[in-house]
């Protein structure tokens, strides 16, 4: 009996609804959504949702969590990925932004089958322990060698100056990229 | 959150007319709006304008001796543009101390005077390049000198419905001297705690023009005037430049808050300009 009505009451909700709640929230429309289609790591992506979803949660919510989100607040760089082929904040994004663009996140720069030398030095040189800044390092890391492919320490230094790490201390982060672009200078000498 | 309408028009006149009669907000990079949209519970805006589509307000330009630079030109644009590199590289080395790479990728030069804030760090070195505003609203359009740009605390002279359309500012020559140094707790991603900027046209041994502006330590960043009256026309030395830096502290009024005391602010409001003066014409300052 208790179920029966249950299921009747759930049934009938959607009408019945504006009936018995207050004025205040009989007024509540949920936010319109907007539909948005772009590329994630070269696949079609559709999506809807509403305007002041960032592309932090927009991503997320789609199951791209290796974007990562650690401040919301363009502050940490966790969630960097590449728009366009820039290196940007998603949390600082508008989803709806994202129309018709082309993201990258780290697992677009390489997969666990197919590493990037950057990702490959990472591993080999212990500059991941937690994890958590890895993914918008690494794609931080990969703007800057596009840029520099030879960057000093100091170059380095500024190029991650953007994106926090709780744990290694920075110098294995260095060292890795440091060692990520001698070894992508040196399999470019190779193919030419 | 109750959300809000969007729109992505890509023409100034496309941007202007979503804009009409509504409780809108334009959005860039978006680095100011979106960490702010988390406080924004009450100031939510009815419909948010995307102006990061509209080409007219994006490209540096060089004509009739004047930098031009569209709304959108980005704080990496300052670091990379070969215009902007050649002809105003003050821009360069302010937007080198700005933020950090990944927020001067998004960051633009409109959002960024929008902003208002006494710490906005593109304002000192345009201020010194004596740049102009330029605007187009329903009223048409307008060009407003930088130096009255700003009316106080994260006020400007923008009216409803009006964007930003250009920066410029007539370019200050080759051969032109220029100091930027930005004083912050870090090395990057912080907040200034003085910014300091100077650009000197030089003819003949003496400084022709001069640009001098503080930022951080008014409501909006300023410039200082009585500094710039002080060295122009004249062959500076480190006792002019002394009396320049002077004119800059007591143009100065700042306040006490977490990064800085007031007092510390205007001494440094001293040191500042005097050192960069010196630098940019090679004065020694060893007495300084
Ligand atoms: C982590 C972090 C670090 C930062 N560091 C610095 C720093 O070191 N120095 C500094 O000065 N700032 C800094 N900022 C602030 C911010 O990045 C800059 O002020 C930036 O230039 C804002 O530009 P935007 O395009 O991202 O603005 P948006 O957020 O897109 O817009 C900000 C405001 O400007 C208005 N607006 C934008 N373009 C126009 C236009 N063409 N016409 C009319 N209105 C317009 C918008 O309506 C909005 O109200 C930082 C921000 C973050 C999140
Ligand atoms: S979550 Fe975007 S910068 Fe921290
Ligand atoms: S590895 Fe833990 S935050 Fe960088």
């Amino acid at each position: 009996m208790a179920t029966a009505t249950k299921k009747k009451k759930a049934a009938g909700s959607a009408k019945k609804a504006p009936a018995r709640t207050s004025k205040r929230a009989a007024a509540y429309t949920p936010p319109k959504k907007f539909p948005i289609s772009f590329r994630v790591n070269g696949s079609e992506v559709r999506a809807e949702a509403p305007a002041h979803t960032s592309l932090l949660y927009l991503l997320r919510d789609l199951g791209f969590t290796e974007v990562k989100n650690g401040c919301e607040a363009g502050d940490c760089g966790a969630c960097t990925v590449l728009l366009d082929g820039v290196a940007v904040n998603a949390c600082c994004v508008l989803g709806v932004q994202a129309e018709g663009r082309e993201i990258t996140t780290v697992k677009g720069i390489g997969t666990v089958e197919n590493l990037h030398p950057i990702q490959k030095k990472f591993i080999e040189l212990g500059a991941i322990q937690c994890g958590f800044c890895t993914p918008g390092m690494i794609v931080a890391a990969y703007e800057l060698l596009e840029k520099k492919p030879r960057p000093s320490r100091e170059e380095i230094k500024a190029g991650i100056a953007g994106n926090l790490c709780r744990c290694t201390g920075y110098v294995k982060i260095i060292d890795a990229i440091e060692a990520a672009a001698g070894e992508m200078a040196s399999s470019k000498g190779r193919k030419s | 959150m109750r959300g809000f309408d969007f729109a992505a028009p890509t023409t100034i006149q496309g941007a202007l007319k979503a804009a009409k009669g509504k409780k809108y907000r334009f959005i860039a990079g978006g680095t100011n709006f979106l960490p702010d949209l988390r406080h924004m519970h009450d100031g939510l805006p009815q419909l948010v304008i995307d102006l990061s589509r509209v080409d007219a307000l994006r490209g540096v330009s060089l004509a009739k001796g004047e930098v031009r630079m569209g709304a959108l030109t980005t704080m990496t644009d300052f670091l990379e543009n070969k215009i902007i590199l050649r002809e105003a590289p003050i821009l360069a080395a302010m937007s080198a101390k700005f933020a950090g790479p990944i927020i001067r990728n998004r960051a633009t030069v409109a959002g960024n005077l929008i902003d208002g804030g006494p710490a906005a760090d593109s304002v000192p070195p345009l201020l010194a390049l004596k740049a102009v505003v330029r605007l187009a609203g329903p009223g048409g359009k307008r060009a407003v000198p930088l130096d009255e740009f700003f009316t106080g605390y994260r006020r400007t002279v923008v009216k409803p419905g009006e964007i930003i359309t250009e920066v410029a500012f007539p370019a200050p020559g080759k051969g032109h001297k220029w100091g930027y140094y930005k004083l912050a707790r870090r090395n990057a991603m912080a907040i200034t705690v003085v910014g300091a900027a100077a650009v000197l046209k030089l003819k003949g041994g003496a400084c022709r023009e001069a640009g001098i502006s503080l930022g951080s330590v008014n409501p909006a960043p300023i410039r200082c005037y009585e500094a710039e009256k002080i060295l122009e026309g004249k062959a500076v030395g480190l006792a002019l430049a002394q009396k320049a830096a002077e004119a800059c502290r007591a143009a100065s009024a700042p306040i006490d808050d977490i990064r800085a005391s007031a007092e510390y602010r205007k001494l440094m409001c001293e040191v500042l300009p005097r050192r960069l003066i010196c630098q940019a014409l090679g004065i020694p300052l060893d007495q300084g």
